[in-house]
């Protein structure tokens, strides 16, 4: 079958004005090639936000006493946690789960105080969702049987003026309303790079907290999924299997500060995406739109020939199309370096974070990579042909609106 | 009486210029009958393309009628008449109008794609290129041609879709005198063999020797409609002909 004339027709038309169909080409490269970047470096951020979340102790999602989101009160505990742990590790989709009980405390040492949210653990859970356990830069972090000991961070014991193997005065505040006191001996130092993060660090065994709080269980279940981008599945499976006066929480409502950061991050991404689309449709079309002047009377021409307004439409959408094509390679060809750095090496955002790694309780990772894979192939191609094709939408239009008698005229068409 | 393929009766057709109304045409009355070889003639802004327009569906008329093989034209609609243009009408222009970017083959092909015909369109096209001798000029692109090779391409496009009226424009304006003898006598071949009716807005003797009718507009209205006894005459023969620049006023078989 040969190919249609048409095809020719559009194809061989880019070749009238090389110097213009190359500068739209260069065009829809640039923005292909900006909408591909900055989507690749989003899928990296927003992975890395996640897992940070995630492994800074939130988990991706979280089950909690149903009070818990509107009072966010740390005394509220699961109705029956073991139970309830026992039926999370065994959903399908969930990587690991750690209980955990929360008490605001005082620590204390000779006359220097420092307040912290101790946090009760179960010291292997705990290893495989949070990278707290590996940021123990001295001592050890807590094992099962441990009893009476705690690791801090390094803000607290620099506070407090203390040591490893130090022995501090832990206060709190029990279930009957009473002051409870414990010696907790330093067993690990914790420093994540954060000072603001550090000074709030202080684990010990979940079963401590319970025996000095008087409340039984753990107040929450922090859970890894295997997949974080399928989050809500996870969340409808666990509400499912929880207790009713529980809920199942994601980390955007655990954490809303981040949440909020992650949406208006992404947002402004897209607009910014979206505004350079944007600048390419509108150079593009402005490209377009003179080549359609410019050939007024060509369409006159064919309009007197009987040629239909599907078909004046289509040979200039086929144009479109062979320069998203085109387009869709040189934005693939502009991001590929920048795309191959940013995923080996990431960009070090450490000197624009100020030393400090932490917000809103989340330990970040100061590198930041960008996540390309095989979906850049077709995101290209389809970014490419969208903005080209609403690019073309108006010339298509204008050629339309061509008077036909000028065909038959001297006249400018 | 031959049969009628295009009547138009009491035709006007009014331009707006900013606040100035023109009066293109003013209560013309034509038929056009199968077979007729018609030549349009008369002074710059007589009518005459304005005419052609409405005939070849391209423009309504502001008042009165006009029929092309028996359908009104002021209630189509503007795809109805791209359709009638694509299936009963030819057109020629002046400039030739090829498309510059598709060889001469590609060009007649090009036409017979828009009406939608698939299988065996190239060797269609080829068939009407090589019936009118221009075989040779096939793979070349309109910028390979001389005006003559191009107008003739042009005549190849509007006939290969075997229109029953073909209208051409000016057609032999930009040719020299032999180029333009072998247009007309090619279409003139094209009107005896084929059974197509052809009808030119022209200033040009040449044109108007080989009419086998001439029809004479000025302001608007149709002064002189000629016809001679066969269309078979020798240039010159039937009529009065004169060059351009040379031809005397007033007279109803005048060429401007």
């Amino acid at each position: 079958m040969s190919t249609p004339i048409i095809a020719k027709f559009a194809v061989r038309t880019l070749g009238r004005n090389v110097r213009r169909t190359l500068l739209s080409v260069v065009g829809i490269g640039i923005g292909v090639a900006i909408a591909v970047f900055m989507t690749a470096f989003m899928r990296g951020s927003t992975q890395m936000r996640v897992r940070a979340i995630a492994e800074s102790g939130f988990g991706h999602v979280k089950v909690v006493p149903a009070e818990w989101e509107r009072s966010r009160d740390n005394d509220l505990r699961l109705v029956d946690w073991e139970a309830e742990l026992a039926v999370v590790r065994a959903t399908r989709g969930v990587k690991a789960a750690a209980p955990h009980a929360r008490s605001t405390a005082l620590l204390g040492f000779g006359t220097r105080v420092a307040g912290v949210e101790v946090l009760g653990v179960d010291p292997v859970a705990e290893a495989e969702t949070s990278r707290l356990v590996r940021a123990v830069v001295e001592g050890r972090y807590l094992k099962d049987g441990d009893r009476d000991v705690a690791v801090v961070g390094r803000t607290v014991t620099d506070r407090l003026e203390v040591e490893l193997d130090d022995d501090l005065l832990l206060t709190v505040v029990s279930k009957g309303g009473e002051m409870e006191y414990a010696m907790l001996r330093i067993v690990g130092i914790i420093e994540t790079g954060s000072r603001d993060m550090d000074a709030s660090i202080c684990h010990v065994m979940l079963e401590d907290v319970e025996r000095l709080t008087g409340r039984a269980g753990a107040g929450d279940i922090s859970i890894t999924l295997d997949d974080p981008l399928r989050m809500d599945t996870a969340v409808s499976r666990l509400r499912a299997v929880v207790s009713p006066e529980d809920d199942v929480l994601t980390w955007m409502v655990v954490v809303p500060a981040q949440g909020g950061d992650y949406k208006s991050d992404k947002g402004f991404m897209n607009i910014l995406a979206g505004t350079v689309l944007v600048v390419v449709i509108l150079g593009i079309a402005g490209a377009q739109l003179t080549a359609v002047l410019e050939r007024r009377r060509e369409f006159a021409v064919l309009i007197a020939l009987g040629m239909k307004a599907s078909q004046v439409v289509r040979l200039i959408l086929l144009e479109a199309v062979v320069m998203a094509v085109m387009g869709a390679g040189v934005g693939l060809l502009f991001v590929w370096f920048p795309l191959h750095q940013t995923a080996t090496k990431g960009i070090d955002f450490s000197t624009m974070m100020g030393g400090d790694l932490a917000m809103s309780g989340v330990l970040f990772d100061p590198i930041m990579y960008s996540v390309p894979g095989l979906w850049v192939l077709p995101y290209a191609f389809i970014i490419a042909f969208v903005s080209t094709l609403i690019a073309a939408i108006y010339p298509a239009v204008f050629a339309l609106r061509t008077d036909p008698t000028s065909a038959l005229s001297l006249r400018e068409a | 009486m031959q049969d009628v393929l295009v009547g138009a009766s009491a035709v006007t057709k009014d331009f707006h210029v900013g606040k100035i109304t023109v009066n293109a045409l003013r209560g013309l009355d034509l038929d056009i009958h199968k077979g007729d070889f018609l030549a349009i003639v008369g002074p710059s802004g007589s009518g005459k393309t304005t005419l052609l327009n409405l005939i070849g569906a391209l423009d309504t008329a502001t008042g009165g009628k006009v029929e092309v093989f028996g359908q009104d034209l002021s209630g189509m609609s503007r795809r109805e008449r791209a359709e009638l243009r694509l299936r009963s009408l030819g057109f020629v222009f002046q400039a030739y109008n090829l498309v510059p970017v598709l060889t001469a083959l590609e060009n007649v092909e090009f036409v017979l794609e828009l009406r939608g015909e698939d299988g065996g369109r190239r060797a269609t096209a080829m068939s009407v290129l090589e019936d009118l001798g221009l075989g040779e000029l096939a793979d070349r692109r309109p910028n390979e041609m001389s005006g003559g090779q191009q107008q003739r391409v042009a005549v190849a496009r509007a006939v290969a879709a075997k229109p029953r009226l073909v209208l051409a424009d000016e057609p032999t304006a930009n040719l020299d005198s032999e180029n333009g003898e072998s247009l007309l006598k090619m279409m003139r071949q094209l009107r005896d063999e084929h059974d197509m009716t052809f009808v030119f807005s022209t200033h040009d003797p040449l044109v108007v020797a080989y009419a086998s009718r001439v029809v004479t507009i000025r302001d608007g209205k149709i002064v002189s409609d000629i016809r001679k006894n066969s269309g078979e005459e020798a240039p010159g023969e039937g009529v009065e002909v004169r060059r351009k620049g040379t031809e005397p006023p007033g007279d109803g078989t005048e060429v401007n």
